[in-house]
């Protein structure tokens, strides 16, 4: 199962982990896990979501201790009771949300914390401006963080975990973040690391750029190692085949469902932030019944804020929000959801679910006012646990029994059941922001069943990613945001994610993006049939 | 193992055994042995007859769920039996309790979930451990621990003091179900005391001022007070959503001005009257007025139970119906879960705060009640004071469950009566108080521990039943 590459011989693996099992309150579990990562190499750890690859990482940075197995660094087997264990023997971990001090300078960020290292002042500064020279991270120490790209938050990250000595890195899904473009450089940045003698461990589901960057590569399936292979010698193909045991499901519409019914229709729509900024910044899109339009976006540039907004967690500045003809500008959560909008929230442990609620009062959130939940000021309990039952059978939610608390569920199963639920009582608009996100594949596969049903049934969706291929592959139309404005629109059969991804950093604004901003909704009955992609090349 | 009986079959089984083995012992031994013996006998049988359900570990279902409830099917069957002694003759009581005894033991057996198990065992626990310090504390003042717990207990189930016990557990009830409301929340109303200080004496001198015929006397003065106490509590509330103020910084600012203010009121110049010769107070609500006590002859106690603990029973059903029934609880309680769920679910969050402070004052508004038109019938400079502090105490042993509140209401009232004792023995009657303060602490702790415990067994269970299913499946 393991094995070491066959360039040093002689030096010790930089980590070596032998057999380790971890019992975890939870459903996913690590189980005789056997990784051998030779020094000096970016050895990539691929696995579905789910799969235990971050119950692994978090076993190795000491944030909980094995049940059984060993832990070897540099050969020496070792006892990593907590984090600062970890970083004392040379391993350091940046987290896929990054943990930075917006307010605080680069400098201050760094050593914050670690401030006996080197101190506050010169001596820190200098050990700073060295390490991204000799790394060639192009970090600047007197910069502000909130001044900084997403890339370079994430290479400020990589250089705190240098300044305390790493010499191996974990990086936990570092490319989700990013976009085409920022990945490559992090790629380039991890090169170098290397190239230094530096090791890498590199987590990710993203085949091809693990295929890209990786020097070896380690699947995980359902808590154990199945296999480590050559990257030079596979393909993403025969490592989806390791990693889910089967075909990876593949986002796609068939025949195009959108009629020229308009359901929801936004016209000029702002949303200020609390010091009068724009968020959201005259947006206008038209849903039709049957379509599915997708925004593209890096995180951040007012996605989250124009669905709150639709949903009336937070006031419209200006614009009009009409669904089915009736204007709901300003109307109460309550309302707009009576109304018949779902919402299938991006963050679904602070807004979707209530973690330590059964399962069946979990299908009565949002749903309160609504059969078969509530019968006038009553909750209805039968009709309620009926549905959950339902929903539960339909949208194949794993779970023991209706009664079980929301928080004994993995993530997929909650965002199922989440999905059933926003599904339910016949909404005529559903919002979703990262409808998979953190999903296992299975899942992922249901959850796009579902909405291509729904769809088909007449079903208007607005649908929020960070995952490009799945915003290609299930949007009839898709419009790029950027810094709250729709700056283009794009073809989602023709359109590449490269494409994509430069027309969401802005690289290719022209004449065209704003025809696309000035322009509005497209046509009724032709969505997807715009031609302004071409800006984004 | 054989296959499990349908409940009702299991429950006449047991509940002859048990009432015919209870009978039978009563011949050669004391009634209370028979009974327990017979309803033990009838769990037992109960335990084998019944498969544990599937996925459920059988050695946690048979080491915790099954001892759990036989000890609550004896208590259960032993109170039935003492009650019913009152009235009937002794077999016959016996017999009933013992009936009562081997039908809860296995219903509850069959019925009962781990998590409720655990939590009984954790307050057992929690108060062997409280017990157990105050028998160190006597024990490090010279004091014998034995004698000590003798005396209160015998003093304490006297029928006077039993009185006293339900009359004072009323107003600790009511105190506690008012702070309870607000816990569920996730917001703490420290204001409690003022607010029923403030609705006791304003409705008193309402009481006295106006002259209505019974009943709608009663129902009057109880409205002034509930409005008083929702209003008060409210102000917290609005200031909570409107300037964001602290509820806990507010209400203790709120019991320093309902202080004052009933202290500028309880003048001789404005509300009050002179009572006797060193007090004043409000004066007197006519007979109209007053609430009938409940008598008590029949155990041969001297004085009646408040008529309103009636009320405060009405107060404990409606807080659990509000909770649990209706739209308006869910949406407390998916607030007080993730304030950000419960917004996002289309809760007016602000709205929910404001709600709920106001009921809670309106319960706080009642705590000085049963006092009031069952006792005193005035405001006076001696009206208790500090109940609403208890009412937190009582409320966290409670676990704000509704019968969890009146069991602990009952005990803290039963441990300061039975303490009373203790002055004549020159043993300090504060140890009482060491028993409070500590088993409060050992609830919390205790119950936060099982309460994590079972959170994982529950998510273990999961992981383990769905393991199941695809090796099933697979």
């Amino acid at each position: 199962m393991s094995s070491t590459r066959s360039d040093g011989g002689a030096a010790p693996p930089a980590v070596e982990l032998r057999g380790i099992t971890k019992r975890f309150p939870g459903v996913v579990a690590n189980h005789d896990i056997n990784i051998t990562v030779a020094p000096g190499t970016v050895h990539a750890i691929v696995g579905e979501n789910g799969a235990g690859k971050s119950t692994l990482m978090k076993t190795l940075y000491g944030m909980h201790r094995p049940d059984e197995g060993e832990i070897l660094i540099g050969g020496q087997p070792v006892q990593l009771h907590t984090p600062s264990d970890a970083i004392r023997h040379g391993i350091g971990m940046v987290h896929q949300h990054f943990m930075l001090a917006d307010n605080l300078t680069v400098l201050e960020n760094v050593v914050l914390g670690a401030e006996r290292l080197h101190g506050i002042g010169a001596r820190a500064r200098r050990r700073v401006t060295e390490l991204s020279d000799q790394y060639g991270l192009g970090v600047r120490p007197d910069r502000l963080m909130e001044d900084l790209g997403v890339g370079d938050r994430q290479r400020v990250e990589i250089l705190k975990v240098l300044y305390r000595g790493a010499r191996t890195i974990i990086l936990d899904e570092p490319t989700a973040v990013l976009v085409p473009q920022e990945v490559d450089e992090l790629f380039g940045n991890l090169r170098e690391l290397k190239r230094e003698g530096l090791t890498v461990i590199f987590i990710s589901h993203k085949l091809d750029e693990v295929l890209s960057v990786a020097d070896t590569i380690t699947v995980i399936r359902r808590g154990t190692t199945v296999a480590t292979v050559d990257p030079a010698g596979t393909t993403a193909r025969e490592l989806a085949t390791l990693m889910v045991g089967g075909q990876l499901p593949v986002p796609e519409l068939r025949e195009s469902t959108v009629t020229s019914d308009t359901a929801l229709r936004l016209e000029g729509l702002r949303v200020e932030a609390a010091d009068g900024r724009a968020v959201v910044d005259g947006v206008s899109l038209d849903i039709h019944r049957g379509e599915i339009v997708g925004i593209a976006g890096v995180e951040g540039n007012g996605q989250a804020e124009l669905i709150e907004a639709i949903m009336g967690m937070r006031p419209v500045a200006a614009g009009r929000i009409t669904l089915d003809g009736t204007p709901i500008t300003g109307w109460r959560t309550r309302a707009v959801r009576e109304a018949g909008i779902g919402y299938v929230p991006e963050d679904r442990h602070r807004h979707g679910v209530l973690l330590e609620s059964p399962l069946w009062e979990n299908r009565i959130l949002g749903h309160q006012t609504r059969r078969p939940n509530a019968r006038g000021p009553w909750i209805d309990r039968a009709g309620a646990r009926a549905d959950t039952e339902r929903i539960v059978a339909e949208f194949d939610v794993r779970t023991p029994g209706i009664d079980v608390n929301a928080d004994a569920l993995s993530g997929g199963n909650q965002q199922k059941l989440i999905v059933g639920r926003e599904m339910s009582g016949d909404p005529k608009v559903v919002l979703a922001a990262h409808p998979t996100r953190g999903v296992d594949v299975g899942a992922q596969a249901a959850i796009w069943d579902h909405l291509r049903a729904a769809r088909a049934r007449g079903l208007a969706v607005l649908l929020v990613s960070a995952d490009l291929d799945e915003l290609i592959g299930m949007s009839d139309t898709l419009h790029v945001i950027l810094r709250g404005r729709l700056v283009a629109q794009a073809d989602p059969a023709t359109v590449t994610s490269e494409e994509l991804g430069s027309a969401m950093t802005g690289a290719a604004l022209d004449a065209s993006s704003a025809a696309a901003a000035a322009g509005g909704a497209p046509e009724p009955g032709q969505p997807g049939a715009s031609t302004e992609d071409e800006a984004a090349r | 193992m054989i296959k499990s009986l349908p409940t009702p079959a299991v429950l006449g089984a047991t509940a002859a055994l048990g009432v015919l083995g209870t009978f039978l012992l009563d011949l050669a031994l004391l009634a209370p042995a028979a009974l327990a013996i017979g309803v033990a006998a009838a769990c037992v049988a109960a335990v084998l007859l019944t498969a544990p359900a599937d996925g459920e570990s059988r050695a946690l279902r048979r080491g915790l769920v099954a001892p759990t409830s036989l000890v609550l099917a004896v208590v259960v069957g032993l109170l039935t039996a003492v009650i019913a002694d009152l009235w009937l003759i002794e077999p016959v009581a016996y017999a009933l309790g013992a009936l009562a005894g081997s039908l809860t033991g296995p219903l509850l057996y069959r019925r009962m979930a781990t998590t409720l198990a655990l939590a009984f065992v954790a307050v057992a626990v929690a108060g062997a451990l409280a017990f157990a310090l105050t028998a160190l504390v006597l024990v490090g003042t010279g004091v014998d621990p034995g004698y000590t717990f003798g005396r209160m207990l015998s003093y304490g189930s006297e029928p006077n003091s039993v009185v006293t016990v339900i009359n004072s557990a009323t107003t600790y009830y009511l105190s506690a179900v008012a702070v309870a409301i607000g816990f569920k929340m996730k917001l703490f109303n420290i204001g409690v005391d003022g607010q029923y200080r403030l609705a006791a004496l304003l409705a008193a001198a309402a009481g006295a001022a106006w002259a209505l015929p019974p009943v709608l006397h009663q129902i009057a003065i109880i409205l002034v007070a509930v409005a008083v106490g929702g209003f008060w509590a409210g102000i917290a509330g609005y200031l909570k959503v409107a300037r964001g103020v602290s509820e806990v910084i507010s209400t203790i600012m709120l019991n320093a001005i309902a202080t004052g203010i009933t202290a500028y009121l309880l003048s001789t110049d404005r509300l009050a009257v002179n009572i006797g010769s060193n007090n004043i107070g409000t004066a007197p609500i006519p007979e109209s007025g007053w609430i009938p006590g409940i008598p008590t002859e029949f155990m041969g106690a001297g004085r009646p139970i408040f008529g309103l603990t009636l009320l405060a029973v009405a107060v404990g059903v409606g807080y659990w119906a509000l909770l649990n029934r209706t739209r308006f609880g869910f949406d407390l309680r998916a607030t007080g879960q993730s304030a950000s769920a419960a917004e996002a679910s289309g809760v007016n969050v602000r709205r929910m705060v404001v709600a709920s402070m106001v009921i809670s004052g309106m319960v706080a508004g009642l705590v000085g009640m049963p006092q009031l038109l069952g006792d005193s019938h005035y405001y006076a400079l001696d009206f208790p004071v500090g109940l609403g502090f208890t009412g937190i105490a009582i409320a966290l042993l409670g676990r704000n469950h509704p019968v969890g509140i009146a069991f602990a209401a009952l005990f803290w009232a039963w441990l300061n009566q039975s303490s009373q004792i203790l002055d004549i023995d020159g043993i300090p009657k504060e140890i009482a108080v060491v028993t409070q303060a500590t088993i409060v602490l050992t609830v919390v702790v205790v119950y936060e521990l099982v309460h994590r415990w079972g959170r994982r067994y529950e998510q273990q269970q999961v992981g383990r039943e769905l393991g199941r299913v695809k090796v099933a499946t697979s």
